[in-house]
């Protein structure tokens, strides 16, 4: 698992940008997302992305890192399961959803977690998603 | 040459921690005779000022248990690491906040609002509730302050060596007496017990299959768990794999399965999320694909209260804590 360029924080503390990390898959939808993000402007105005090797192979404690340090929301992109090479985004299914149940209790509304399915070529869709996601949790406000 | 002295305290704990220095047995002589005990306020009698009067660093080692949730506590636990080499802390409470951290589901406002007046055994017409100061008679009578939130004992105070569990047992508390008496530690910060899970160490592992799938959760009470068997296999959540082995596989020789106190291996910063992780990978395995997003629905709806049991002993240590906490309220 590698931290892009664009993993550093978003834009600063004061600005009431919600912060919002992106997690995706490096076989499908990483590229396409990436690409359709070229020209958006500044860097720092985009929602950090974390490239996974497989949704499967994102562990349950770096989502609650995330919000620890500070994240309004964690938003992951997985190819959809049986489009998956390794089936875990089956598992990821699983722990998405007993995360989401376990956030409650601990002070952070569920909403602010998401798992998406999206396919090699659908960034545009991926693009959309994340905007929308960003907007539900730009509502919620910070932590 | 002088004995060195040690001295034992308790914070927020049930008091077993207590009873796991007594149950050293005959070997708690070896050890009273070879050290000169400072402090125990539950079986000797030395007060606050006792302590204060020895010189700063002087006490060896300080064994201090439970959670962090009073003023005094805090105030004694300060002191004590004020006068001490070592500290020590003693028991899933100060390590990870234990069973009085899951008060932190809660803050000091609704718990006094259930305790001391919904709780339906109250009968508190004023609606009084505990002061830090109060005058009766014309007399001021003070109370230590019930913080809003369950500390660990390292979240309040620096802390050498941990000993985990609920209690810990013998053998690892005579095993860090005499590291300590011999000065043959670890380097600082460590948890003195084996860094394994407790699945390597568990007599029912033979029975884990390679592969575990779930396709449903049983709570304890609701079957006759074959003591033969892995409960993981059985349907019964069991913490083993995220849990540091070390207690002697206490509830497992009992017939339940873990609860997690011995807190998780080293690395790991939330043994919840690891607990978690695991559950949710064998939950359904079998089959995965075919199964539709309602059918893992409720398949996840099984398992009850999850933040509660993932946390079960380590809700104060955990990344989230929880919001109040972590906006510092
Ligand atoms: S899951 Fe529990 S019962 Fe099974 S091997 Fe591990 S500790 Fe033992
Ligand atoms: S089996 Fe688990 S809960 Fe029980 S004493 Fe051992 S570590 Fe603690």
């Amino acid at each position: 698992m590698g931290v892009t360029t664009e993993g550093k924080p978003a834009a600063e503390e004061k600005s009431l940008r919600p912060k919002v990390l992106v997690f995706c898959c490096n076989w499908s939808t990483y590229p396409g997302f990436q690409l359709s993000r070229l020209g958006e402007g500044d860097e720092g105005d985009r929602e950090p992305i974390i490239i996974t090797m497989c949704t499967g192979r994102l562990d349950p404690e770096l989502i609650l890192e995330a919000f620890s340090r500070g994240a309004w929301g964690v938003f992951v992109a997985g190819c959809p399961p049986d489009e998956c090479e390794h089936n875990g985004n089956y598992k990821t299914r699983r722990r998405i959803l007993l995360l989401k149940k376990t956030l409650g209790p601990l002070g952070v509304e569920p909403e602010r977690l998401a798992l998406e399915w999206v396919s090699t070529g659908e960034s545009a869709k991926l693009a959309k998603l994340v905007g929308d996601f960003t907007a539900r949790v730009a509502q919620l406000g910070p932590l | 040459m002088a004995k060195p002295k040690v001295a034992f305290y308790w914070c927020a704990s049930c008091g077993g921690c207590e009873e796991a220095v007594v149950d050293l047995a005959e070997d708690i002589l070896a050890v009273v005779g070879a050290v000169d005990i400072v402090f125990w306020p539950v079986a000797l009698d030395f007060k606050k000022s006792d302590v204060e009067a020895h010189e700063d660093g002087s006490v060896a080692v300080s064994f201090i248990n439970g959670a962090v949730r009073t003023s005094e506590q805090e105030e004694m636990v300060k002191l004590l690491r004020r006068k001490s080499g070592l500290v020590v802390a003693f028991g899933s409470c100060a390590h990870l906040g234990g069973i009085p951290g899951l008060a932190n589901f809660h803050d000091r406002k609704s718990i006094f609002e259930r305790v001391y007046k919904e709780a339906p055994s109250n009968a508190n017409p004023g609606g009084v509730l505990p002061q830090t100061q109060t005058t009766v008679d014309g007399k001021e009578l003070t109370l230590p302050e019930f913080h809003d939130t369950v500390r660990t004992l390292d979240q309040v105070i620096d802390v050498d060596y941990y000993l985990p569990g609920c209690a810990p047992p013998p053998d690892l508390i005579l095993g860090a007496v005499t590291a300590i008496l011999e000065g043959k530690l670890p380097e600082k910060g460590a948890v003195l017990a084996p860094d394994k899970s407790l699945c390597d160490t568990c007599p029912l592992n033979d029975s884990k299959p390679e592969k575990v799938s779930l396709a449903e959760f049983k709570r304890p009470h609701q079957i006759l768990a074959d003591p033969e068997k892995c409960y993981l296999a059985q349907g019964l959540i069991c913490h083993g794999p995220a849990t540091r082995s070390g207690c002697g596989e206490r509830c497992i020789n009992a017939n339940m399965p873990c609860r997690g106190c011995f807190g998780p291996t080293k690395g790991v910063r939330d043994q919840g999320a690891k607990i978690l992780s695991f559950l949710a990978s064998i939950a359904g395995l079998e089959g995965e694909e075919k199964m539709t997003d309602e059918e893992v629905g409720r398949l996840i709806g099984q398992i009850d209260d999850p933040a509660g049991l993932f946390y079960f002993y380590s809700l104060p240590a955990s990344l989230l804590k929880r919001k109040n906490l972590r906006q510092g309220a």
